[in-house]
């Protein structure tokens, strides 16, 4: 019945059925990257192939359908193997941020007092710091490396779920069938599982996938700034960090490499639109009262 | 036989701890005793924040008592262990005032009726539960059909059906109705309300109705008790109470009750008497406002007194003049 309810939905938003298509699109490149782009170094499949050692970066061709960028690693490669390690980062990182903010938030709702007061403030420390600015100083303190960066990520991503669950539990808890429950003889735990959590924690849902979007562009600015991904790696911000140097194209053609930056951009930006659309769908279906 | 509800001098003082200066402090509820007979329904009438939720509040045990006795069913309920808490649900049962935010949205009507079931392990039987919500949905004027609906489906007099039907799933003797009508159009209220007269005939329910409507009271209620910022000023059965109203604060309130026959009353609070302007600390709660006061106002202690049969009134300069002209429009 659930599931009506959001093909439904889903079909009837034109935005959102675009957003799944899009997700579902870079879903399924994930699920074939070794159908699409057969692996070159069975060790490693985010390692980039590289056609030789010239420097400049090479257009499109029938042999590398988006162009080489600088050092000859190929582009489309790069795209292919960059979308499964972008749900890899995007998905885990917000469903760790989750995880966390859920028990942070949940503990300070549920004990309050000083244990509210001790994680909130917590928390605040983490978001008086600019979020890029703090996941750049622990991706760096932990050293340039893809786990290292989805740890720092997730550093910076769970305060604000832990506050929007805090608050949509205090919320919930005051509503009158919470207590309409605890005077029926429910006790603590069936109240919170059956009436508080249910209802608290949907927005948080909404925000996770959006999330995953802005998680992945985050991820990228990071490889982008070399905190990342390493050299040679199969993800977005790294593509996009290896054609700093040709973004400007050459004196009097400023589109000389538009190829470095177009497909990995491209790619980036549609899986973080496709995501938002689909969150805003999320956000509709989740909604009990819009049947 | 055990008096279903007894509150004997109850204090409640809300309080809040601060990290610097002294706590906040905030009393709601001021030495109120009341008694709910068996099979009756005593109104609670009173302004916003007078204190009735929090008496609801505390008498459901929702909320502790600062001091004072609170019995429901002949049990003390601010220390009762957790199964005999339990075990009060099943006599004592609410409804609230709003029926748009006391059914959990995610839940249909039949997992609604169904959790007071869940939770004490009872009608466990797949057939016989199905007749009993079927029974009991009848008996709130719903029908079985809409047992699969979710609340958002329901208007608010029919949600406030399955509100008085959740109510009822443990066959309570004690019904606390907080405002349960307030929040509904008067069309709908009055259908609420014959259901509400209905069953407590039906199932001799004994209600605790707590409402500021002086019209609803009268239709329900047999016995009135009138609160003011915590403090009980007046209780008499209900006929008497709309007829021979004593405290000033009453009358003020019955006068303000648009009728088509003019009550003869002058609102008490029309216009408080400017003879004395410091009257915030006096020790009757109401001088502020009200057009009697007196100087033995002042520190006359509070006192709930009897004045006429089964008629008690706080007021301290009574007998005082009553004017029987017209309040002038």
């Amino acid at each position: 019945m659930i599931n009506d309810r959001i093909v439904k939905r889903i079909y009837t938003n034109k935005t959102s059925l675009f957003g799944l298509v899009i997700v579902a699109f870079f879903f399924l490149v994930a699920l074939l990257a070794p159908v699409l782009a057969p692996v070159q170094n069975p060790n490693n499949p985010y390692q980039l192939p590289q056609k030789s050692y010239q420097i400049a970066p090479q257009p499109p061709s029938a042999q590398n359908w988006f162009g080489t960028t600088e050092q000859q690693y190929d582009l489309y490669y790069g795209v292919v193997w960059g979308t499964r390690l972008a749900f890899k980062i995007g998905v885990t990182v917000t469903f760790f941020a989750f995880l966390i903010g859920l028990l942070v938030g949940g503990a300070a709702a549920y004990f309050g007092g000083k244990t509210d007061e001790l994680l909130m403030r917590l928390t605040d420390v983490v978001f008086a710091v600019p979020s890029l600015v703090l996941a750049m100083v622990i991706a760096a303190m932990l050293g340039p490396d893809i786990k290292n960066m989805m740890i720092a990520l997730t550093a910076v991503a769970w305060p604000s779920y832990a506050r929007l669950v805090r608050g949509d539990i205090l919320s919930v808890k005051q509503r009158d069938y919470v207590t309409a429950a605890r005077t029926l003889g429910a006790r603590g735990p069936r109240v919170l599982l059956r009436h508080i959590l249910p209802n608290a924690i949907y927005p948080s849902v909404v925000v996770a996938s959006l999330d995953i979007g802005y998680v992945v562009l985050t991820a990228a600015s990071l490889s982008f700034l070399g905190l990342g991904a390493q050299p040679g790696t199969a993800d977005w911000g790294q593509l996009i960090a290896m054609a700093r140097n040709w973004v400007l194209g050459t004196p009097g053609h400023p589109f000389a490499y538009w190829y470095t930056v177009a497909a990995p951009g491209g790619a980036i930006f549609m899986f973080v639109l496709g995501w938002n659309l689909l969150g805003d769908a999320f956000r509709d279906i989740l909604d009990p009262r819009q049947a | 036989m055990t008096i279903p509800v007894k509150i004997e001098h109850l204090f409640k003082t809300y309080t809040r701890r601060r990290l610097l200066g002294k706590n906040w402090e905030k009393p709601v509820l001021k030495d109120v005793s009341l008694t709910l007979e068996e099979n009756h329904v005593l109104g609670l009438v009173g302004e916003s924040g007078c204190g009735k939720s929090t008496l609801c509040k505390v008498l459901l045990g929702i909320e502790k008592p600062t001091s004072g006795l609170v019995t429901a069913n002949g049990k003390d309920v601010a220390r009762l262990s957790k199964s005999e808490f339990k075990k009060l649900r099943r006599v004592m049962q609410v409804v609230y005032q709003d029926p748009y935010s006391s059914l959990d949205p995610r839940m249909n009507v039949r997992q609604i009726l169904s959790e007071p079931l869940d939770i004490h392990g009872l009608k466990k039987d797949r057939r016989e539960r199905n007749e009993f919500l079927k029974e009991l949905l009848a008996s709130v004027g719903l029908s079985e059909t809409q047992l699969e609906r979710y609340p958002h489906e329901f208007s608010g007099g029919q949600r406030q059906r399955i509100c008085i039907a959740r109510a009822l799933t443990l066959d309570p003797k004690i019904l606390v109705a907080d405002e349960p009508v307030s929040a509904l159009d008067v069309s709908v209220q009055a259908q609420i309300l014959n259901l509400l007269k209905e069953i407590k005939k039906s199932r001799r329910l004994s209600v605790l109705f707590v409402t500021h409507d002086f019209a609803v009271a009268r239709f329900l209620c047999d016995d009135i008790a009138v609160m003011y910022r915590g403090r009980i000023v007046e209780r008499a059965p209900a006929e008497d109470l709309f007829t021979r109203p004593q405290h000033p604060y009453t009358q003020a309130l019955l006068s303000a009750v648009p009728s088509v026959r003019a009550a003869g009353l002058v609102p008490a609070a029309a216009e408080p008497s400017r003879e004395y302007p410091e009257r915030e600390n006096w020790a009757c709660p109401f001088a502020a406002r009200c057009s009697h006061a007196q100087p033995a106002c002042a520190d006359t202690p509070f006192e709930l007194k009897e004045v006429l049969p089964h008629h008690a009134c706080a007021c301290c300069v009574l007998p005082f003049k009553k004017t029987k002209s017209k309040p002038e429009v």
